[in-house]
């Protein structure tokens, strides 16, 4: 029913994947040992700087043509990277939604002019994007976007307005999905997606904090914002399906499962030694669930890898699996961050010198975010089931 | 060692068909009653699926360990009634590991817990005594192999059981598990256990066993509950298109890929060799709680007519909630990967996950 083509008992990363995780490793260690990461958990941090650094490494967009910056590796090598960053919390966010959605929709969609002009710049860690999708009536239901793109001589001219969007006000540019055609019955069609400067006349970025005070969030506004011809992603009226398959490699990753790992780590720290029945069933019981997540989402980034046997193009026919690791990974951060509470009995307290006590806290105040963005549990799970159930009628 | 992906799907393939053309509602009623089918043993010696994995030279079929897995989860999709597991996974095993040959007919092995069994030579055969106390399908079996202590070292010894006294006893699938008594039993063959024989190796390779029959089953549960919900009409539409069971089913679903994903990950590490533990342990646990919620929703979908001995969903759910406890549940894995875990400190927890 689901990883039909999938041989679990054969899934190993093969050798130049582990040597990959050494070096990354190291790398690591030694950004940990000079100080220059202090991980915050619940949102990855936007560090232009370290960004640049890993970019200078060759991973960022390393699974891409080596013409476009790229590296050419496989898709194993990028959850390896994406793995490591991620159990140190790395400060990703400057380059993450460029490597993981901008990157392959334009190699995917884009004109040769587009991936010229974004793609070796992502790879050097100079171009930051971020994600034009809802709006402050398209949230789950994002064919419903207003947004609208009218023509003009040589492009278009876009109005609407974007929410949710992570660090617009430190990226380059966004990708906006937007209605070019008016809705005349099939809503999927008549969409399109533009790539939009941040910096262009006519558009305002405007913070919207989080509970906690933090700023990643903004609303962005639109008015008449010219958009030539060239910065068309794709065709005209393709935007729908276009976004969908991006929506994919969003909820494929390790980013689903790890990003608060380091609570884990930490817990498992406090806890030291002691011999506690209730210490140890916890452990071992987030431990197993994690090795199995680990497994699944290792079989989408397998199955997606050219190189590997796989294909790239069967992206869109895993959307049913990687919404089940997203899935079970959201819930799966949950229970770690019960599990910490309740074995450790401390108060939260965001500035807490204690790095366990402070990722406790941080994480608590971020627990909602990860069951509702890159696809909520209900949508997920309406997918999930479309695919169990055929259509019925 | 490893198989080619196109003999692997061969080998499922063809176990499909042979348990789906088998395995039917009358004959699981009749193995209700005599604890097994003989019919469906016979025809699975034919195809040498229970000697799957051990090796030629022992009168095995060759294959690979993850060859067998692929079996088993199929045989738990089918929940036939035959001790496959214990006759290649356990007893196959010990007897070719230990240099010993291994004889048609269907076999089972133990001690996995804490019962004592030892063995004391006399003369040329060796004489064995213990109690064990839930031996899977002994009285049925055509050999017990035990794992006996013979003055301090450890050996393997295949018994009749016709030379014991059994209680029949049960689990909640109503497969055989019975006590065995043995009052100085003479062994029809005996040997040193063969490197890696140890009574924790074999709970191991139980557990494994158990993870690949659980990840079947939960399989069938699924598919029935899917089956009955495209169907089953009340207020004027077919309960699928209501989103609460929907949702629910998606759950499922998870559950089921993520118990599948495990178990057929433990058989390739268990092959391969490295971190065993991790592994088994790893997806006993994520199997046995993907049966406690699996077999409950199965059920939910189903409404009343799955609780009945007449419609077959039973058949799968009393076994994941036989299986589950088998060989360690999940509480007694996690605390020993938990164990492992704290000891190795929080520093090596990354390292360890990744390892392999």
């Amino acid at each position: 029913m689901f990883f039909e083509n999938v041989d679990f008992s054969a899934l190993e990363l093969p050798a130049p994947a582990l040597k990959l995780r050494e070096e990354v490793r190291a790398f690591l260690r030694e950004e940990v040992a000079a100080g220059a990461l202090t991980p915050h958990l619940g949102h990855t941090e936007f560090d232009a700087e370290f960004t640049r650094k890993v970019a200078s490494r060759g991973w960022i967009g390393m699974t891409w043509p080596k013409r476009y910056g790229g590296q050419e590796r496989s898709y194993l090598d990028r959850f390896v990277v994406t793995e490591e960053m991620l159990a140190v919390a790395a400060p990703c966010a400057a380059h993450w939604v460029a490597d993981r959605q901008t990157g392959p929709s334009l190699l995917r969609y884009g004109s040769e002019h587009l991936k010229q002009k974004y793609l070796p710049a992502i790879a050097r860690g100079e171009c930051c994007f971020a994600l034009g999708m809802s709006e402050p009536n398209s949230g789950s239901d994002l064919a419903s976007v207003r947004t609208r793109a009218e023509r003009m001589p040589g492009g278009w001219r876009v109005t609407g307005q974007k929410v949710w969007t992570s660090w617009a006000h430190k990226a380059h540019a966004f990708f906006v999905l937007c209605r070019t055609a008016p809705d005349t019955g099939n809503r999927h069609e008549g969409l399109s997606q533009l790539i939009i400067e941040l910096d262009a006349p006519g558009v305002t970025v405007r913070p919207i904090r989080f509970m906690n005070g933090h700023h990643h969030f903004n609303e962005v506004f639109l008015d008449n914002v010219y958009v030539p011809d060239d910065m068309v992603v794709g065709e005209i009226g393709r935007g729908w399906k276009q976004v969908t398959s991006e929506l994919a490699l969003e909820r494929s990753g390790p980013e689903r499962y790890m990003t608060i790992f380091p609570l884990l780590v930490e817990l498992i720290r406090r806890l030291g030694q002691a011999a506690d029945v209730r210490a140890q069933e916890t452990v071992g019981r987030l431990t197993a669930r994690l090795w199995t997540l680990r497994r699944m989402a290792l079989a989408i980034a397998l199955t997606l890898d050219p190189g590997a046997g796989g294909d790239s193009r069967a992206t869109a026919d895993l959307a049913t699996e990687a919404a089940l690791v997203k899935d079970m990974g959201t819930f799966y951060e949950r229970e770690i961050i019960d599990a910490a509470r309740l074995l450790a009995a401390v108060e939260p307290t965001p500035e807490a010198t204690d790095t366990f006590e402070r990722y406790l806290a941080e994480t608590i105040v971020c627990s909602p975010v990860a069951t509702i963005r890159g696809g909520t549990t209900e949508v997920l799970r309406t997918l999930i089931a479309r695919r169990l159930l055929g259509s019925l009628k | 060692m490893n198989t080619p992906k196109d003999v692997r799907s061969m080998l499922i393939e063809s176990a499909t068909r042979l348990f789906s053309d088998n395995v039917d509602q009358k004959m699981l009623e009749a193995a209700k009653r005599d604890g097994w089918s003989e019919r469906l043993w016979q025809t699975l010696e034919q195809a040498e699926l229970p000697r799957v994995s051990v090796p030629e030279e022992a009168g095995g079929a060759g294959g690979t360990l993850s060859d067998l897995a692929a079996v088993l989860r199929v045989a738990g999709r089918f929940t036939a009634p035959a001790p496959l597991a214990e006759t290649s996974m356990l007893a196959g095993w010990m007897l070719a590991a230990s240099g010993l040959p291994v004889p048609r007919g269907a076999l089972t092995a133990g001690p996995a817990g804490d019962d004592v069994v030892s063995a004391r030579r006399n003369g040329s055969r060796w004489n064995v005594s213990g109690t064990l106390a839930r031996l899977p399908w002994a009285r049925i079996a055509k050999r017990l192999v035990l794992l006996a202590q013979a003055d301090g070292d450890a050996a393997v010894v295949s018994i009749d059981p016709a030379r014991c006294e059994i209680r029949p006893g049960r689990n909640l699938a109503h497969e055989p598990r019975d006590e065995v008594i043995l009052d100085n039993v003479p062994a029809e063959e005996a040997a040193p256990a063969g490197t890696g024989v140890t009574r924790s190796a074999l709970k191991l390779r139980g557990a494994l066993a158990r993870s690949l029959m659980m990840a079947g089953a939960l399989e069938r549960a699924l598919e029935l509950s899917v089956g009955y919900a495209q169907q089953r009409v009340q207020f004027g539409r077919k309960i699928g298109q209501f989103q609460a069971i929907q949702q629910e089913l998606a759950r499922f679903g998870g559950e089921v890929a993520a118990a599948v994903a495990a178990a057929l990950s433990a058989a390739g590490a268990v092959e391969r060799g490295g971190d065993v533990i991790l592994a088994v342990a790893s997806a006993k646990i994520r199997t046995a709680e993907a049966a406690r919620e699996g077999a409950l929703i199965a059920h939910q979908v189903h409404g009343a007519i799955g609780v009945t001995d007449e419609y077959a969903l039973h058949h799968s759910t009393l076994r994941l909630w036989a299986w589950r406890d088998e060989y360690g549940n999940e509480a007694e894995w996690a605390r020993a990967l938990g164990g492992i875990t704290q000891k190795r400190g929080a520093d090596q927890f990354w390292p360890a996950l990744t390892a392999n």
